[in-house]
């Protein structure tokens, strides 16, 4: 009896981990390129999240000021077919995926409007 | 046609072989490395006027990846390897174009004249082993501070 507890309890805590598990989401990297594929922006992976990581790195070092500095810097690096459209949305998808700590910089933006006359 | 004579024939014969297979070897054109105009220094590094620093913050906006994955080289170096790093490449940049293309020329003939190869092979990647990322580079390093020591520094994931 008291065996077949114990054996109760273990097989408790092992299951308990592997169902509370977060639901597998492949990894961060897939999730991003399955977004972009959402806006039509395809290409290499790791290339993808290499830039995106590589614009957060930017905003944080100061090396790109704002947003609209990003979006240059990816203006260039993304394929010459990209749109300006696609260029945001690869900014937005991006910082909320590795670095929401600078999502703010992206909304400051559409604050910062100049008054119409 | 005797014993004898077959015997002497392929003798003859083998002889005739191995003696232009010999000759062959010989005379074949000996294999030597050269440098060109576009390797192993791309002719747009060899010809710009700008600095070292100039050059890879202009890398750094136009070959991110590239330049991440030099840096990360860099980082696991030891600090001495990358100090002589970034001397030699400052060194290099202080020569003109014709002390630039001999220096091609002997890295080129002579695997043993760089010594900051023998302690880090890819020491100077990002300024002259991929021509399409010099040649990005070079075209818009001149809109970027000379000198500036802080590109070095960057923060590589760990």
């Amino acid at each position: 009896m008291k065996r077949r507890m114990m054996a109760g309890l273990v097989t408790a805590l092992v299951a308990l981990p592997i169902s509370l598990a977060p639901t597998a989401s492949a990894d961060r990297d897939t999730d991003f390129a399955t977004e972009l594929h959402g806006f039509g922006i395809y290409g290499q992976r790791d290339y993808n999240a290499w830039l995106a990581k590589i614009t957060c790195k930017r905003l944080t070092t100061g090396v790109d000021a704002d947003a609209a500095e990003s979006a240059v810097f990816l203006s260039g690096n993304l394929a010459r077919t990209s749109s300006t459209e696609q260029v945001w949305q690869f900014l937005g998808s991006g910082l909320r995926l590795y670095c929401p700590e600078h999502l703010g910089k992206l909304t400051a933006m559409s604050n910062d409007h100049p008054e119409a006359p | 046609m005797t014993m004898h004579s077959i015997r002497w024939t392929i003798r003859a014969l083998l002889l005739i072989v191995s003696a232009s297979a010999a000759a062959a070897l010989l005379a074949s054109p000996q294999a030597f490395a050269d440098a060109t105009d576009e390797y192993p220094i791309p002719s747009k590094q060899i010809e710009t006027q700008c600095d070292a620093e100039q050059y890879l913050a202009a890398a750094r906006d136009t070959s991110p990846v590239y330049f991440e994955r030099y840096m990360l080289d860099k980082s696991n170096r030891p600090l001495d390897v990358q100090q002589m790093a970034e001397d030699r490449i400052h060194w290099f940049y202080s020569l003109d174009a014709a002390g630039r293309r001999q220096y091609s020329e002997d890295t080129a003939t002579n695997i043993y004249y760089e010594q900051v190869a023998t302690r880090w092979g890819n020491w100077a990647k990002v300024f002259f082993n991929n021509k399409g990322v010099v040649a990005k580079a070079a075209a818009v390093c001149m809109n970027y501070p000379r000198g500036d020591l802080s590109v070095w520094d960057w923060p590589v994931a760990r």
